[in-house]
């Protein structure tokens, strides 16, 4: 997608010290709320088995949809149970897990994948430059959706399944944006100096280059985790994606559709923890952006 | 069973009749009655297709030889008037005069004559064969009298005449094949079709012409059927006036409809048996631990039945350990039981040689709640099960290319009350057979053929029990079905899981 | 110009090509399309029969010739699901996804557009942060959830929609919503970040110097330059959305072509997934080459890109 220009960078002018920075990241609301929704969430995930009041797997048939426990329930299950009588709560706080690690993990495998194709794309130009962007083209034309759902039915739902073809799937907006932050770059007079004194290639793209477009790449980051995080959802939602009994909240909103007219908290509650987490997390991406790459944007 | 307060309730209950009341799309006012079906049909050609709504489609737009009275199981003439057995594989019949198809075309031998050995030709792929591959050819004695011959003995015949195998105009079947009649069926029944969209809707109208048939005369002007998947779906197009009729209703909602009073809701129990078929004969690899009793007895006492009947299926559900529906013929009930052990079921894996259990992928294909509360139990006693839903169609394929080692299937045996319909379906060496027993198939093909009602049964238990006792499947629960309508259309269902919207009638 | 546009076509063309390869390479990823094919009855032999007649026992490479040249000419085969012409298939729901994408485009034009400009015009001000919000809102909100409350609200609680189908034009309206919504966020940033640039940049300071009206220097001067962008992003996230219109379809129960791929995916139906990936892609190809086209012909600047 086109790399929107944000004007509240724009705002902020000339290149400022370490100190500029950490005041200008700490006065950033949205920053400092995704950041603490992000921290949370993720301590929620790696403290799990201590938080879950209950075996998120186990099930009890007779204890069913019980209600939350602001809707007529019991503090037994503070987020009642679901269609086969597991804690919601404890299903909840495992999902963090599952979405987050394929957020992460999704993104770095992308990220990965983006930035080789970006970096050599920028540095060298000509005729890699060319097959970069051809790839990306490619890439692009490519129905997202459908290809993950696709590819997902052939090799079965799993985690792992979900984690490498989102990885696979996602890399376009790394490439694109790094492809251009290098090209911004390699043409600068330290590059040059470099080529000049004889470094080797791998050094300089290590040392000049990924070192100058290590923000820009940080900010894509965050926001390709968002975007692996709904579309595991949306996948999940369809019934392509993570498969029972592992918790996912796109799952979750996905079986609490069937009593959705008579119990609507099945799917209000997961739904909104996902939505708080890509918001947080979007938040996170854009006031990393405005936070360090106030030049240079618009 | 649901902690629920009933304060709550009748609040959502209040709400949603406020909008019940909105003004209805269509109704009994406009004639049409509207009606959703969860499953894309492949083709309404009911030699076609494999589902249920297949079987409610047919029943509507074509007739067979014989009909079945649903409620007495009384065979009575519909097409034909009357019938006999020439010898024990003839079977001759008199034709009823003047009924005519819905483009014309009249009704006689011929057409009976090319349907049959349309359908009796393995080569046209008729989809389910068993239906109709007991029958050799047919013949014209004279312009209302035909005889059918059967390739063998074949006791079940008048009720799979009165069932699956309905009759086709010759001229214009000839013309149009499977894909021509899929798009634009053609049949003598109580319904025409005027229009089909593959997949998204197809409207019937009242046969206005429809003869003196023991189904009766339909009395709805229109019928109006949509495919919308989601039960949630049609639940809230019911709610908005637009559906009169649902069914196949999951017993959670089915309750909650039941508790707003708006609607009549109907449950009926019906032949289809939910189980689990396990590779007993290796087909998906020779190793892998189904093909050892040890491992299958496991999964037998791993399930809880009771509690998957009482909490999830309700209604007439019952607990079964057959391979076939309790009433059907020859589905004699005296049979190895498994009870709901975990322990025992872990002690069995440990003596299997899976003391840590194993992981193996499992499908399934309808009814999720089902199957992931079953894949709850397998876990529990150590069995990690990756989880795979399918349509019907592809599970079907994979099953028959012997890739599937474990999957919840359910057998409706096309409403057939007969064991031969479900047993003799999945233990006779087929494609879709798991087990391939040399012995249950030598006793099954006794016990189809022959036409001494002792005999059969004493075969079809030696077969069942045999079944049972190896524990080739887990049998678990039999289906009921909730229909779900507006107060003021008039209908009972049956216990047969067919929709007959001929009995259908506004109040 | 033309030689700008002989340019862009060869790519689109190569780049559709690369596409139809990888879409027809699912095929084989799937295992034996034969034995799928041939049915409950199916003998060795018969499979491997079928194999000759349909040709699997080709290399690869011939296969996907024959498949490009059918397709080339509108035909994808037949579903082995349907038994029917994919194509006919596909050009029959294809009309309620090209509706639902274009009322969501336009959905998501005229919410943004205005909000964006507004919001430009009007830094930090109320508009301005609500319609941040709202973008930052849109792209968090998992579509299918939002469709579903959309559901319970519209026309379960309150009864003024359809929850389903696409019987009339009241039952696009929250499905335009919900798709147009997941477009907005990007074209509204744009617009704003465009009409911000353009009000700070020389042309509109010597138009309001030479005593231009606001509203004329806005509408006039400001707009038609920001505009541009906007306009290309629109036609790329079309293309989107096309392809993205699968959740929605599901949701609201329309029989369009994204819920055809949805169901056929489940139904191992290959010929018809292949041939409506290639589809959506198509259309995202046709319509950033469009864009591009666009792009240059509005701004002559572009064209040495």
């Amino acid at each position: 997608m086109t790399d929107v220009t944000d004007p509240l960078a724009a705002e902020i002018h000339g290149p400022s010290p370490r100190q500029l920075l950490k005041a200008r990241a700490l006065s950033h609301k949205g920053l400092i709320f995704g950041m603490m929704v992000v921290l949370l969430l993720v301590l929620v995930a790696i403290l799990a088995p201590v938080l879950a009041p209950h075996d998120p797997y186990a099930q009890s048939l007779m204890n069913r949809m019980v209600p939350p426990v602001f809707m007529g329930g019991t503090w037994e299950h503070p987020l009642g149970t679901d269609h086969l009588g597991r804690d919601y709560l404890s299903r909840l706080i495992y999902g963090a897990r599952v979405s987050l690690m394929i957020g992460a993990i999704a993104a770095l495998i992308s990220g990965v994948i983006g930035t080789a194709m970006g970096v050599a794309a920028g540095y060298f130009g000509g005729k890699v430059d060319a097959v970069v962007t051809f790839l990306i083209n490619v890439r692009l034309a490519m129905p997202v959706v459908l290809v993950a759902l696709a590819v997902v039915a052939i090799l079965g739902g799993s985690l792992t399944v979900v984690i490498c073809v989102l990885g696979l799937l996602l890399w376009d907006r790394f490439a694109v944006v790094m492809r251009a932050s290098t090209l911004q770059i390699s043409r600068r007079d330290y590059v040059a100096a470099a080529q000049v004194i004889g470094a080797s290639t791998p050094r300089i793209l290590l040392t000049e280059i990924m070192p100058n477009v290590f923000n820009n790449l940080i900010v894509i980051v965050t926001l390709e985790m968002a975007h692996a995080i709904l579309l595991e959802a949306a996948l999940s939602f369809l019934g392509l994606g993570v498969q029972p009994p592992t918790p996912s909240w796109g799952l979750m909103v996905s079986e609490g559709k069937n009593m959705m007219l008579f119990e609507p908290w099945l799917v209000l509650i997961p739904g909104a923890v996902l939505f708080v987490l890509v918001l947080a997390i979007n938040l996170m991406g854009d006031g990393l952006r405005d936070v360090t790459a106030p030049e240079g944007r618009s | 069973m649901l902690a629920q307060k009933p304060t709550r309730s009748t609040l959502v209950a209040a709400v949603l009749m406020a909008s019940v009341a909105m003004p209805a799309l269509a109704d009994k006012a406009s004639e049409t009655l509207n009606v959703a079906f969860t499953k894309e049909l492949e083709n309404v050609d009911s030699y076609f297709n494999s589902s249920r709504e297949g079987v409610v489609l047919q029943r509507a737009i074509w007739d067979g030889l014989i009909y079945r009275n649903p409620e007495t199981n009384e065979y009575v003439g519909n097409l034909a008037t009357s019938w006999e057995w020439v010898d024990d594989t003839t079977l001759e019949f008199k034709l009823r005069e003047g009924v005519t198809f819905h483009n014309g075309e009249a009704f006689n031998a011929d057409d009976v004559v090319f349907t049959v050995n349309f359908v009796a030709n393995e080569e046209n792929g008729v989809k389910t064969q068993r239906n109709v591959n007991w029958m050799k050819s047919a013949e014209k004695i004279d312009d209302y009298t035909v005889r059918i011959h059967l390739k063998e003995k074949f006791p079940a015949a008048i009720e799979f005449l009165s069932g699956p195998v309905s009759m086709y105009p010759n001229e214009y079947y000839a013309e149009a094949g499977p894909s021509g009649m899929g798009l634009k069926p053609v049949g003598t029944g109580p319904y025409k079709v005027t229009e089909v969209v593959p997949g998204q809707h197809f409207v019937l109208e009242a046969n206005g012409a429809y003869h003196d048939s023991p189904k009766g005369q339909p009395e709805i002007a229109k019928i109006d059927i949509r495919t919308i998947p989601d039960v949630n779906t049609q639940m809230a197009e019911l709610f908005s006036g637009s559906l009169d009729l649902i069914w196949q209703v999951p017993a959670d909602q089915a309750n909650k409809l039941a508790q707003m009073g708006q609607f009549t809701v109907a449950n009926e129990s019906t032949m289809r048996v939910g189980y689990l078929q396990m590779d007993a004969a290796g087909r998906s690899g020779e190793d892998n631990p189904f093909t050892n009793k040890l491992v299958r007895q496991a999964v037998n006492h791993a399930i809880n039945r009771q509690e998957l009947v009482d909490a999830l299926l309700q209604g007439s559900s019952k607990v079964v350990y057959t391979p076939c529906f309790p009433s059907q013929f020859g589905c004699v009930q005296d049979v190895t039981e498994y009870d709901y052990d975990p322990e025992k079921a872990k002690a069995l894996l440990a003596e299997a040689g899976y003391p840590d259990g194993f992981s193996i992928d499992f499908y399934a294909y309808r009814d999720r709640q089902y199957a992931e509360a079953i894949t709850s139990y397998l876990n529990a006693v150590g069995i990690t099960t990756n989880f795979n839903m399918l349509q019907y169609s592809a599970l079907r394929e994979k099953n028959m290319n012997g890739e599937v080692a474990l999957s919840f299937q359910t057998w409706g045996s096309y409403s057939i009350n007969d064991a031969s319909a479900m047993v003799s379906q999945f233990f006779k060496h087929g494609a879709l057979d798991s087990t391939r027993d040399d012995e249950v198939l030598e006793w099954l093909n006794v016990a189809d053929s022959s036409t001494a009602p002792d005999t059969r049964v004493e075969y079809y238990t030696k077969a069942l029990q045999k079944i049972t006792g190896e524990a080739f499947w887990a049998p678990m629960f039999t289906y009921n079905t909730n229909y779900v309508f507006k107060d003021e259309v008039a209908y009972t269902p049956t216990s047969d899981e067919v929709l007959r919207f001929v009995d259908m009638s506004w109040n | 110009m033309l030689t700008f546009i002989l340019k862009r076509l060869g790519l689109a063309l190569l780049v559709a090509l690369t596409v139809s390869f990888i879409s027809f390479s699912l095929l084989f990823l799937s295992g034996d399309p034969a034995a799928a094919l041939a049915g409950e009855t199916a003998s060795g032999e018969d499979v491997e029969a079928l194999r000759r007649l349909y040709g699997f026992d080709r290399p690869m490479l011939v296969q996907y010739a024959e498949w490009l040249f059918s397709a080339l000419r509108g035909d994808f085969g037949e579903s082995y699901y349907f038994k029917l012409p994919v194509a006919s298939l596909i050009a029959e729901r294809l009309q309620v996804t090209m509706t639902l994408g274009l009322c969501g485009i336009l959905f998501a034009l005229v919410t943004a557009v205005p909000l964006g400009v507004i919001a430009a015009i009007r830094p930090n001000s109320i508009i301005d942060r609500v319609a941040l919000f709202l973008s930052v809102a849109g792209q968090a909100m998992p579509s299918f959830w939002f469709g579903l409350i959309l559901i319970v609200v519209f026309a379960i609680q309150l009864g003024w929609l359809p929850p389903s189908g696409a019987a009339t034009w009241r039952h696009f309206i929250m499905p335009t919503i919900v798709l147009g919504y997941y477009a907005m966020p990007a074209i509204m940033r744009l617009t704003r970040a465009g009409m911000l640039d353009v009000l700070n940049s020389d042309f509109i300071r010597t138009a309001r110097a030479k005593g231009a009206g606001e509203t004329r220097v806005l509408f006039k001067h400001a707009l038609r330059n920001a505009i541009i962008p906007v306009v290309s992003l629109a036609a790329v996230q079309m293309g989107f959305m096309l392809g993205g219109s699968i959740v929605v379809e599901s949701v609201f129960a329309l029989h369009g072509a994204g819920y055809l791929a949805w169901e056929s995916i489940a139904r191992n139906d290959l010929p018809t997934v292949q041939a409506l990936i290639l589809v959506f892609s198509m259309f995202y190809i046709v319509f950033t080459f469009l864009a591009d086209v666009l792009n240059a012909w509005l701004d002559p600047r572009m064209r040495s890109a």
